[in-house]
């Protein structure tokens, strides 16, 4: 597994802290979407479906490591929207990286090779960039809807590692992915030389104009299972193994929405990175008053039957490592032999 | 299907409430006809109905904002704005990506005869 020591060190103690605090309910991973505007225009996504004036409008600096501080999670997640649009992203990063989060910018990579060659990047353990990678060359324009983006992305991977940063991808997957050719994306990215990579179903956004390709549970489970069974040596991914075990049907998890919360333009988004509900004016008001017993599978919410996407099960994944000598036998055991 | 362009008939099978709700999901600009005569443009991006008093928050076409505006202060809603979510699907970048295929068959001379 590929989640760098110092990394697993700073999550593990943020974790046990809390749950020696006696707190509940958690943040472990903020989702902070400094803006909605994106590059491109992929069918699968629910994010950028909004009129002008709020495509081309973006949260300020300041309103952003308000956000992380309120927040207090050891990891943040910089999405989107593309955030290297974001006219703010090098100073967002340079602040974040001070104050020590890992952070996870997830881009598409198409300005990724002309942002590093500006210079608005320095290397550091803190900063990865997660690159939006959803298979082959064929597979990937498919998804996001334009030739070209694979061979972009690539660029952007080969032109970061060069200069020593930490590269990861993050893949969705959607229904009709080809185990088969999901094996050899792996093998693929591993010898470019990412670091890891981070995989997940994807989800049915009510808004998200294709509604056909979102997988189902129990085809999530086979798909998982036959692109992970025996996974090759030299594959590395960067999540919780258990997390991976869950997809493939091998754990079950309830969701732990509360574990990804999102900042944007408009709040704190209720409940979870996904579903829109509502928003909170404060980080306290999104956990202390939103109706938590009303998501995840247990509660019978339809929106939550079919999801089993990471930000609401990775975190729940986390949780059990550090809550059971088995959940941590069974990670440890997972990270030494790549075996899931 | 999309709700561009419907001006809704409050009625007792159509509440006020459940037009908000529907804006509230509505991915395009709306106007928020008020009961003093007045209109507001803009996006609607949050409806808390359980507050104390119920309002509606949103950022008007120029991205101002948020504004906020409370249940009550509101006579109907209008979906004048384009619905972003509707078209762009997958199915019709698959469908263009075909026909774009066709027609360079065509120009080569390969296509089917």
């Amino acid at each position: 597994m590929a989640v760098p020591l110092s990394q697993m060190w700073t999550v593990a103690t943020y974790v046990l802290k809390q749950r020696l605090r006696g707190l509940k309910r958690y943040p472990l991973v903020l989702m902070l979407e400094p803006l909605f505007r994106c590059n491109l225009t992929c069918a699968g996504c629910g994010k950028i479906q909004y009129p002008a004036q709020i495509l081309k409008k973006h949260l300020t600096l300041e309103q952003c490591l308000k956000a992380v501080d309120e927040c207090g999670a050891p990891v943040v997640s910089i999405p989107g929207g593309e955030p290297l649009m974001y006219p703010s992203i090098g100073e967002l990063v340079d602040a974040l990286v001070q104050r020590r989060k890992y952070v996870y910018l997830c881009t598409n990579a198409i300005l990724l090779k002309e942002k590093l060659e500006q210079g608005v990047f320095s290397p550091s353990k803190y900063l990865s960039f997660s690159i939006h990678m959803d298979g082959l060359r064929e597979e990937h324009d498919e998804a996001v809807c334009r030739d070209g983006v694979y061979d972009k992305a690539v660029e952007g991977i080969k032109a970061a590692l060069t200069r020593g940063f930490r590269v990861t991808t993050n893949t969705t997957l959607f229904d009709g992915a080809n185990p088969l050719r999901m094996r050899e994306f792996f093998d693929e990215m591993m010898k470019l030389g990412v670091e890891g990579m981070m995989l997940s179903p994807g989800y049915s956004y009510s808004k998200a104009p294709d509604q056909e390709h979102f997988l189902r549970r129990s085809k999530t489970h086979e798909l998982f299972s036959r692109m992970l069974s025996n996974p090759r040596e030299h594959w590395k991914f960067n999540q919780s193994p258990l997390f991976l075990q869950f997809l493939m049907g091998q754990r079950d998890y309830e969701c732990t929405p509360w574990g990804n919360p999102t900042f944007n333009m408009f709040g704190w988004q209720r409940p979870c990175y996904l579903l829109q509900e509502g928003y909170a004016e404060s980080f306290r008001d999104l956990m202390e008053n939103t109706r938590w017993e009303q998501y995840g599978r247990k509660s019978g919410n339809e929106k939550c039957q079919d999801c089993m996407v990471h930000c609401g099960y990775e975190a729940t994944a986390v949780d059990d490592t550090f809550s059971n000598w088995k959940g941590f036998k069974d990670t440890v055991v997972a990270t030494l032999t790549g075996k899931l | 299907m999309t709700l561009e362009g419907w001006v809704p008939e409050l009625s007792e099978s159509l509440t006020l409430a459940e037009v908000i709700d529907l804006a509230f999901d509505y991915r395009g600009n709306t106007t928020v006809v008020k009961v003093d005569g007045t209109e507001a443009k803009g996006y609607i991006f949050n409806r808390s109905s359980d507050a104390p008093e119920p309002f509606i928050q949103m950022f008007d076409v120029a991205g101002n904002g948020p504004i906020k505006i409370l249940y009550s202060e509101i006579r109907n809603i209008k979906f004048t704005g384009r619905d972003m979510a509707a078209g762009n699907s997958w199915q019709a970048w698959l469908e263009r990506k075909e026909r774009e295929k066709a027609e360079k068959a065509a120009r080569l001379g390969t296509g089917p005869a």
